[in-house]
């Protein structure tokens, strides 16, 4: 059941004994990039010491563009991801031949701890390109001996027909996408249970809550596992929920995990809430050192009962840029799916618009009455309407406009799911 | 047994245009149209000629309707007629849900629909009282 039964299962004494080492090997290759030149001669007695390390942000990737941060030859580098930053530069990363073959069995690792082996069926319907999600799965499962179809996104009649015909057994799917193209199917008439033979879906990309997962894996008949990673470090396969589904594991032997408070840059204890901070500890073209994520999460206190020693996240809460502060309140987005995606009578897709009236911020969320559980009277209407409002309330302690539209009116993004609207004044 | 289409809509313009092209496409007859809003979005009741066929059109164009069950009295069109029915039915405890009317043929007979939350109650004292209830292949023929 392990990928690699040595390093996912050894003692906490002998991990932490490892990441020293690799930290203070991390350290001397990272001081050959122009960015990190004065951390040069600097090595750590405890893993603790690295707080005397300044955090590195996403705007310093963006400002010592494009080679600020390379410390290998250009020619080492075998391959260039890049964001598709429409503003400014893009954060562009380089792989050397040993960075990929590391993220490649950091992906394999991954899918191998959620069943996928040689003649499954894995139907890639992540972008390939400058994203690195599609091409990092696709060494993955190909690493694995899976049968590997890179489809890529969008078509979903084309991807209902893959699967069908070539018996796709496990997916690599946006969480906003399944529920668009599980609507094909019903169009289709195809079912995904009974026609398919469908076993786990790999969702990731965009946060989503713990709801959106149980309901795509009733309407799909499958598991479905949360997957994390970022693109700075590598891309996807930096962690992966494991089968008891009670968080994600970090892949400590590749990272050196902290959680800190996103104000004051302290370094939180397990449990507490914060920001992901990553130390990349085998990167060889591009070494991360602090590497603020942007993205909130906590550490699972306590041990998995997989037995593996790498530390659990809990699944993403959100983005720290996506937070939303009306009248001083914070509000995370996931909050309000969770509440619409647990009250019933209305669709799943929704719209949340921030604007400006009277001088205070309004929030209006719009979400599609359900029509299969439509049953004709303005009571019940207003009622779910009240309803919702209410359990928006409690759940962000803003109360919200709820407005209730007709079903199919809100859009459907087939990539990245932007539901987010701030039309406030500046 | 009668009933008529319950539509949920947002008050914009345009919305209910689009349900009425909807039946006129499909060679739908309104007998009779009534609207309940609640500020934003309402709920439109339509009697149609074709019950069945306008449901399934509406829902093939995305329309989110539903079937409810009603009560077509046949009444005189003449002065305090509405008034001995609804005598009848408060007696009785029968609140009414939604109500309208459509004439039948002019000065001479109207119809009256409701949604009562005490159905079979209802059809029963009505019928007890005299009154005529039209059927759905009734309904179709006038
Ligand atoms: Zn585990």
């Amino acid at each position: 059941m392990y990928w690699e039964e040595n390093l996912e299962t050894m003692n906490e004494g002998a991990l932490k004994e490892m990441q020293l080492k690799l930290v203070n090997q991390t350290l001397v290759k990272a001081a050959e990039a122009p960015f990190y030149r004065n951390i040069s001669g600097k090595k750590l007695r405890t893993l603790e010491e690295i707080r005397e390390l300044p955090f590195t942000r996403k705007q310093d990737l963006r400002d010592h563009f494009p080679y600020g941060f390379l410390r290998t030859d250009l020619s080492e580098a075998v391959r260039l991801h890049s964001s598709s930053g429409t503003t400014g530069n893009p954060t562009v990363v380089f792989h050397t031949r040993a960075d990929i073959e590391n993220w490649t069995n950091q992906v394999a690792r991954s899918m191998y701890m959620i069943g996928v082996r040689p003649g499954d069926v894995f139907q890639n319907t992540m972008g390939y390109g400058l994203f690195t999600g599609g091409l990092g799965f696709h060494y993955g499962a190909e690493k694995i001996g899976a049968l590997t179809i890179p489809i890529g996104p969008g078509n979903s009649k084309r991807q209902i027909w893959f699967m069908q015909t070539f018996g796709t057994t496990v997916v690599h799917i946006l969480p906003s996408y399944a529920l668009r193209l599980y609507s094909i199917f019903e169009e289709m008439s195809v079912d995904p249970k009974k026609d398919t033979k469908l076993k786990s879906f790999i969702i990731g990309s965009e946060p989503h809550s713990e709801e959106l997962r149980r309901e795509i894996e009733d309407l799909f008949g499958v598991r479905a596992y949360n997957s994390y990673g970022l693109s700075e470090v590598c891309g996807p396969g930096v962690g992966f929920e494991c089968s008891c589904q009670k968080g994600i594991h970090l892949w400590e032997d590749y990272y050196y995990v902290e959680i800190i408070d996103p104000e004051t840059g302290e370094v939180l204890p397990d449990g507490e809430e914060g920001e992901l901070v990553l130390t990349t500890l085998q990167r060889e073209a591009m070494p991360l050192l602090r590497y603020r994520t942007g993205d909130l999460t906590r550490v699972l206190p306590g041990k998995c009962e997989c037995g593996r020693v790498h530390k659990r996240i809990e699944r993403i809460k959100g983005r720290a840029d996506d937070m939303l502060i009306i009248n001083g309140v914070n509000i995370f987005p996931i909050q309000i799916e969770e509440t619409i995606m647990r009250t019933p009578g209305v669709g799943k897709n929704y719209l949340i618009e921030v604007k400006t009236e009277n001088f205070m911020d309004k929030l209006y969320v719009k979400v599609e009455v359900d029509k299969e559980i439509f049953e004709g009277t303005l009571a019940a209407l207003t009622g779910l309407q009240k309803k919702l409002t209410e359990e928006l309330k409690a759940e962000i302690t803003v109360t919200p406009t709820v407005q209730l539209v007709e079903p199919g009116t809100l859009p459907v993004w087939e990539g990245k799911a932007k539901r987010v609207q701030d039309l406030r004044s500046k | 047994m009668a009933y008529h289409l319950s539509i949920f809509v947002e008050n914009r313009p345009g919305k209910l245009e689009k349900i009425t092209k909807v039946l006129a496409d499909n060679g739908i007859n309104i007998r009779a149209i009534s609207v309940a809003s609640a500020g934003e979005f309402g709920v439109v009741k339509l009697l149609v000629n074709e019950g069945d066929r306008a449901f399934a059109a509406l829902r093939e164009q995305n329309i989110t309707v539903s079937k409810r069950r009603i009560l077509v009295i046949l009444l005189p069109d003449s002065p305090g007629a509405m008034y001995d029915l609804l005598v009848v039915l408060s007696e009785k405890n029968i609140n009414l849900e939604d109500c309208y009317g459509f004439v039948v043929e002019r000065k001479k007979q109207a119809a009256v629909v409701i949604e009562a939350e005490k159905y079979p109650l209802a059809e029963g004292v009505l019928k007890e009282k005299g009154y005529k209830l039209l059927s759905d292949q009734e309904l179709a023929a006038i």
